[in-house]
């Protein structure tokens, strides 16, 4: 070795070289279908995805869960294949099948090897477009569901999180888990079930998602023969009443009870923006440095310095309505007050400085040079490609993003702190033991306990 | 281009003169790259009352080192654009970082110092601190997780006192709370040597001029002898089947059968595999058509083989439905068991099993991160980074007979464990 080598100093990387997002194809289906496509040929892999706007914001009230469980139903059973020769089809081939929905959307997934790529979305049109919802699957479904909803209340991190959701939204959108609680799916009937697809598992609020080893010609063409079948509704569904948060006059603790829990699961929010909102970008910044990355504020503060957690996280719910936006760590139940105390301080710390130019700096640079990571597989490019598409943004999306981040300045993270974070009205969620927890959590404010469902 | 054939990911192996094998891939479709550092050693190198010690010292490990500040692991691979992070288990300890490509040098730099200098940055101060974080991290996934002391039991069960699965990776919450600066000096100077190292590098960047780096930052480590492997003690003769009934704050009751398999890489570990993905992979599986879908008396079920290298565990659970009792689902899993042992599996069975092997070697191969973790982890097993093709012809060429015979002869075992987990108080 010719130059003396330098331990001392971190070498630091010049600037590399940028990466965009690749571009991708849009084309219609003449029944209102649209396809958004990327070719990448570095596996024989493909990965479809089937995305309809008819997701658990368009529950009814009387049947929270509806949408989660009318799309569980759609692999269940078509006019030609029952739910055991779909799972056998697909896995047969070496694929994997998975269906479901979230607050925004219902979607249907197919991973294959590409030389199975045609009978795959075949598959996937015959699923969206002629599901019968047999009666015994539903049966089946059903008590599969209240299974899973009594396992739910031994999860802590569950059990945190859904009286948070109650706290912030009630009984509107967004205040229930995604799929319901007792009452509601022991409701369901069949004939629900076929309402709610006929009405919201419409071709012109759907999207065919696809990556891979494809050709987006031979794709377009494939995806025209096998969805012409699909109808449009007689009549357009009405778009959902936007979820609402009630309002708050202050700072509201509650205790979910769990006598013998190990840990306490904490959590403070408040309700966050719609996933459309102008200041998006800026808040991205915002929660990054305050709890989005191993080095945010609150991780450092209470897992490094404190040593109260494993590890502590914040995110804004992206959601067409103001989802939530929220704290969470789980944290020993001696400290589970003195860790409440340290997030509500560094949410106020957010509001009342504007954040030292290094750490901003080293927070966008993080969020951009990590862009390309979440671009390697099949998979990640059809997440990307279902958030572009259900959430109606532009083809240039991920640029003009990423761009705002860039442009990010220290007094726009101060105003989307001072105008979005709001500790002086969050709501605090702890589960765990409450005789350990109420003395801590009073210094804060009132306490509200209740036992744990049983 | 998407290769046609089969799965393969093209490398060069290189040793450096302290013994620090060095596995390079190229890939350039983006401008990132893998940093995937293996040590073999694993819990399996602790010993009773220091239990979690490996787990532990993971932790040390981003505290920082004689130039790197106590968090600036984090802190200047996050500025540059990428993630980091480290894994524990029994035979092997992995940290990775997947970078921008320009910062190849940072992540060469990070892992050096840590391999080479860390002793000199090492403070009671920071070992207390993450003591306390490894407390809570078994309390959020073991102590406080319904189910989360079942798979410590069953392994306290399966294997005989001394034997190094004996103990969970994560380690006792006691032995955590006893963990010394010497304990840890001792396992660093131990364990954390080039010659007991492999360092992937997967991703866009030359290889000749990365190996060029590679050996200006790990060059001059000093080179020390590979720690003595592990060895099993022997088993005392078989006193039968062992159980447990651990009752926990669960509403479902849960079933959990321990069996002990051949090592990984034994020809009848990948039949034990397949067997496992016939059994349980996805829901056309035999388990799942049975007991799930069709009696509906479970919630779930799996069947699990790791690939550990003293010998493997085989691991199937099952959740009853509510009504239903544990015995119940028990009863039903030895039936299939036995079934197993008896007849060969459906041919369509293990046509399944095979495709799904195949989807997930590229699936796995997708990513430059899961490239290099699959390089290191070939390397660090069978010191030979091109096993992945071996390993699928082996997969290939499995017939249903080698299922059933892996079945009769580590399924009916009479050194099985039991445990059932069950609703606290009685009754779901």
């Amino acid at each position: 070795l010719t130059d003396r080598l330098d331990r001392t100093r971190p070498p630091l990387p010049g600037p590399g070289r940028a990466t965009r997002f690749p571009a991708f194809a849009r084309l219609p289906l003449a029944n209102g279908v649209q396809i958004l496509a990327i070719e990448l040929r570095r596996a024989p892999l493909v990965s479809l995805e089937l995305a309809c706007r008819a997701g658990a914001e368009l529950d009814p009230p009387a049947r929270r869960g509806l949408a989660t469980f009318t799309a569980g139903l759609l692999d269940e059973g078509t006019a030609r294949r029952s739910s055991s020769e779909i799972a056998a089809g697909v896995e047969g081939l070496g694929g994997s099948l998975g269906t479901g929905a979230d607050w925004n959307a219902a979607y249907l997934r197919i991973g294959l090897l590409s030389t199975h790529r045609r009978a795959g979305l075949e598959l996937l049109a015959e699923l969206v477009a002629q599901p019968i919802f047999p009666e015994a699957e539903v049966e089946r479904l059903r008590r599969q569901r209240l299974a899973e909803l009594l396992r739910r209340r031994d999860e802590p991190g569950i059990l945190a999180d859904e009286r948070l959701a109650r706290v912030l939204y009630g009984d509107g959108p967004y205040g229930s888990s995604l799929i319901g609680d007792e009452a509601a799916v022991a409701s369901y009937s069949r004939a629900d079930c076929e309402s709610f697809y006929r009405t919201h598992f419409a071709p012109d609020a759907s999207f065919l998602l696809a990556a891979g080893d494809l050709g987006v010609e031979e794709l377009a063409e494939r995806a025209g023969e096998h969805l012409d079948a699909w109808p449009r509704p007689a009549a357009a569904a009405a778009p959902p009443a936007p979820a609402r948060p009630l309002p708050r006059a202050g700072l509201t603790i509650d205790i979910v009870d769990r006598p013998a829990a190990a840990q306490t699961e904490l959590r403070i929010g408040h309700a966050g923006v719609p996933k459309r909102h102008p200041d998006r970008a800026a808040l991205t910044v915002a929660n990054a440095m305050l709890g989005g990355k191993f080095t945010s504020r609150i991780n450092l503060n209470l897992r490094e310095r404190h040593g109260y957690t494993y590890g502590a996280f914040s995110r804004f719910a992206e959601r067409r309505g103001p989802g939530p936006f929220v704290i969470g760590a789980a944290v020993g139940n001696d400290v589970a007050g003195a860790a409440a105390r340290e997030i509500l301080t560094e949410l106020e710390r957010m509001r009342q400085e504007p954040p030292p130019e290094p750490e901003l700096a080293e927070t966008r640079s993080y969020l951009l040079g990590v862009f390309p990571y979440g671009l390697q597989t099949a998979d990640d490019l059809v997440r990307k490609l279902a958030e572009i598409a259900v959430h109606g943004l532009p083809d240039d999306y991920y640029r003009r993003h990423l761009e705002a981040i860039e442009a990010t300045a220290a007094a726009d993270v101060e105003r989307v702190a001072r105008t979005h974070l709001d500790p002086a009205r969050a709501a605090i969620v702890a589960a765990g033991p409450a005789d350990a927890l109420r003395p801590q959590l009073e210094e804060l404010g009132p306490v509200t306990v209740s036992p744990a469902p049983r | 281009m998407v290769s046609r054939g089969r799965p393969e990911v093209p490398h060069q192996l290189h040793r450096l003169a302290n013994g620090l094998r060095v596995v390079l891939h190229e890939d350039h479709h983006l401008p990132l790259v893998a940093v995937n550092l293996w040590y073999h050693v694993g819990s399996k190198n602790e010993r009773p009352g220091r239990t979690g010690l490996a787990h532990l010292f993971e932790h040390m490990l981003f505290q920082g080192s004689a130039h790197v500040g106590t968090n600036d692991h984090f802190r200047l691979v996050q500025q540059v654009g990428g993630v980091a992070n480290g894994s524990t288990w029994y035979d092997r300890t992995n940290y990775y970082e997947t970078l921008p490509a320009p910062a190849l040098d940072l992540g060469l730099w990070l892992e050096a110092d840590r391999m080479g200098f860390l002793l000199e940055a090492l403070t009671e101060e920071k070992l207390a601190n993450q003591r306390q974080v490894v407390i809570n991290e078994r309390r959020q996934r073991v102590d406080n997780q319904p189910y989360g002391r079942a798979l410590e039991r069953l392994h306290e069960l399966l294997y005989p006192e001394g034997h190094p699965y004996r103990w969970p990776v994560i380690g006792y919450l006691d032995d955590i709370a006893a963990a010394t600066l010497d304990d840890v000096r001792q396992f660093f100077s131990t364990h954390y040597v080039p010659a007991n190292a492999v360092l992937t590098l997967a991703g866009d960047f030359d290889p000749a001029a990365a190996l060029e780096r590679v050996a200006r930052w790990f060059g001059d480590l000093p080179a020390a002898p590979r720690p003595a492997p592990v060895a099993a003690p022997a088993d005392p003769p078989s006193a039968g089947e062992r159980r447990a009934e651990l009752p926990d704050e669960v509403r479902l009751p849960r079933v959990y059968l321990g069996f002990r398999a051949p090592a990984y890489g034994a020809p009848d570990w990948y039949a034990g595999s397949m067997l496992a993905a016939a059994l349980a992979s996805g829901k056309s599986s035999v388990l799942y058509q049975d007991l799930v879908y069709r009696r509906q008396i479970a919630q779930e079920v799996g069947v699990y083989l790791y690939p550990t290298e003293l010998e493997a565990t085989l691991i199937v659970v099952a959740t009853a439905k509510p009504g239903v009792e544990a015995a119940e689902i028990e009863r039903a899993l030895d039936d299939h068991l036995a079934r197993a042992a008896a007849a060969p599996p459906d041919g369509a069975d293990l046509e399944r099993a095979r495709n799904q092997v195949l989807t997930n070697a590229y699936e796995q191969l997708e990513s430059v991160e899961g490239k290099a973790d699959l390089l290191s982890h070939y390397t660090t097993h069978f010191d030979d980074p091109g096993r992945l093709g071996s390993e699928l012809e082996t997969y290939h060429s499995l017939a249903p007979e080698d299922l059933r015979s892996f079945a009769a002869r580590h399924l009916a075992d009479d050194r099985r464990a039991v445990v059932t987990v069950v609703p606290a108080g009685g009754g779901a």
